[in-house]
């Protein structure tokens, strides 16, 4: 079964390159703050 | 509104808030442990670090989850319940708290993603950004909710519109109340203690196991540390919050100390049982003398006693009076046990010591019941007052019946108790396992276990540190 939490990169692995990684970074913290506002406006709207 | 439905809406205010101050109180300093241990790995590479943050990650991420699911039922309950205190403060409240969701809320919501889904993704130095990026949000959260909070203690900045509501008139007397610095600095010391203890007591209960285990032996260490640091930082802070609430709220101060009587040269009760119908603490143990001294004032110093307001604003003075001994007897536990630790491992035996293992042990939920209680302190010594001086608790609560409210408490018990009883059995449960199972990385041998696995790196001889 994979890892839900991701494990740190082991010594020997290669690291993407920066525009990559910065991508992921910006990716994955965006997703994110959509996957919250979503949750928010989804119960504000079972409320109003 | 009768008194029954005023009760039953303060109960389950009472009852979500005291769930909810259980999850960021641990989350505020776990966030910081976590950074800390990212850093440390990041600086030397060992591996016990990687593994301590493996093993703390999930348990943030549940707790942090909790703590957001107890949390938003309680800004309902501000519109349920308590509408009137929400029509007549939500022009100064209200901005607070939606800084709170903006700076703090996303800021953790965002980054949280990155910890816990893009370690190889963005690589070890954007992964450790996020941390501390989560770490300080936590912070920045603690903020606009003490603020808020100190502002219904003692409001200023503000003026009563004709209608009734409130307005701010100047943002950063309502942001920066007077008691608003001191409650920041005692709230946060006691989310790191409350982090510590738990870490501490994680760590004892495994070398109670497997005195070697590497992992639990470097964690012991970080959490005796920060509590032996922190416990006696927070006595100084606690006692610079009780000078403020001397300053600003004598009634609870009263109420705190059961000083019956306006007088000067205070006595200082330690234990009994007060008495708020007679106006007296029975079977009292006190010391004479030293009451003025512990406030920090002179002995010909007139400090107020409860006779000097009128007997309907008297909170509850045994609950007050209780919960700041218990709060404050724990946390000169807490200190104890910190020189103890201090001194076991200065005389390395603080890995042996079966004593102070299950003395840590023991000390686990220390921090959050000391936590509740200090709560207890400022919330219900404000009573009967919701913004202190301005809008009674009374005059705050929701044209409902004791039906609706009722109801809705009974619900709210039902939905903890099975949510909540999952997830904090869920944590107790990774806690018992220990960190070393962790481990995410295949084995280098190639075992055949499935990579990312539980056991997926499990060692099978004991590692060096």
């Amino acid at each position: 079964m994979p890892a839900i939490i991701e494990p740190p990169p082991g010594p020997d692995e290669a690291q993407p390159p920066l525009w990559k990684r910065l991508g992921w970074f910006l990716g994955i913290a965006l997703a994110s703050t959509l996957a919250t506002a979503v949750v928010a406006y989804a119960l504000k709207a079972l409320l109003v | 509104m009768d008194f029954d439905a005023i009760l039953l809406a303060r109960l389950q205010f009472a009852f979500t808030i005291a769930f909810h101050i259980i999850f960021p109180s641990f989350t505020i300093g776990l966030a910081s442990f976590l950074a800390v241990l990212e850093g440390l790995w990041l600086g030397t590479r060992r591996e016990v670090f990687r593994n301590l943050y493996l093993f703390w990650v999930k348990i943030f991420a549940l707790s942090f989850g909790m703590g957001v699911v107890s949390g938003v039922v309680m800004s309902y309950e501000l519109g349920t319940n308590w509408s009137e205190f929400s029509k007549m403060a939500a022009p100064v409240i209200g901005p607070l708290l939606a800084f709170e969701v903006l700076t703090a809320f996303f800021l953790e919501a965002s980054f949280l993603g990155v910890m816990l889904f893009g370690w190889k993704k963005v690589g070890p130095k954007l992964h450790f950004t996020a941390t501390v990026l989560v770490a300080i949000g936590t912070f920045i959260s603690a903020f606009w909710i003490l603020s808020a909070n100190s502002w219904m203690q003692h409001p200023t900045g503000y003026e009563m519109l004709a209608d009734g509501t409130l307005r701010a008139t100047d943002w950063m007397a309502v942001i920066f109340s007077p008691t608003f610095p001191s409650r920041l600095a005692h709230m946060s010391l006691a989310a790191f203690l409350t982090t510590s203890l738990v870490v501490g007591a994680a760590s004892a209960w495994q070398l109670l196991k497997d005195r070697t285990q590497p992992e639990s032996r470097m964690a012991l260490r970080m959490a005796v540390g920060m509590f032996a640091i922190v416990a006696p930082l927070q006595l100084v802070a606690g006692h610079y919050s009780g000078e403020t609430v001397r300053e600003h709220q004598p009634l609870k101060l009263a109420a705190i100390e059961a000083y019956w009587k306006t007088r000067a040269d205070q006595p200082q009760s330690l234990v009994g049982i007060p008495d708020r119908d007679a106006a007296k603490t029975h079977y009292e143990i006190e010391i004479p003398g030293i009451g003025n001294l512990i406030q920090g004032v002179s002995k010909d110093t007139v400090l107020q006693g409860l006779d000097s307001f009128p007997r309907e604003d008297w909170p509850v003075v045994g609950l007050v009076y209780w919960s700041f001994r218990i709060m404050v007897g724990l946390g000169l536990a807490m200190i104890a046990l910190g020189a103890w630790g201090v001194w076991l491992i200065w005389r390395r035996r603080v890995d042996d010591a079966g004593g102070f293992l299950w003395a840590t042990v023991a000390m686990g939920p220390t921090g959050f019941i000391a936590v509740i209680a200090g709560w207890i302190v400022a919330e219900v010594g404000r009573q009967p007052w919701t913004i202190y001086g301005v809008l009674r608790t009374a005059d705050s609560v929701s044209p409902v019946g004791v039906g609706q409210i009722s109801a809705s408490l009974l619900a709210f018990m039902i939905i903890y108790a099975i949510v909540f009883s999952a997830g904090g059995l869920y944590i107790l449960r990774l806690i018992a396992r220990g960190p070393a199972p962790a481990l995410a990385e295949p084995p280098p041998d190639g075992e055949g276990r499935a990579p990312g696995s539980p056991l997926a790196a499990a060692p099978a001889e004991p590692r060096e540190v």
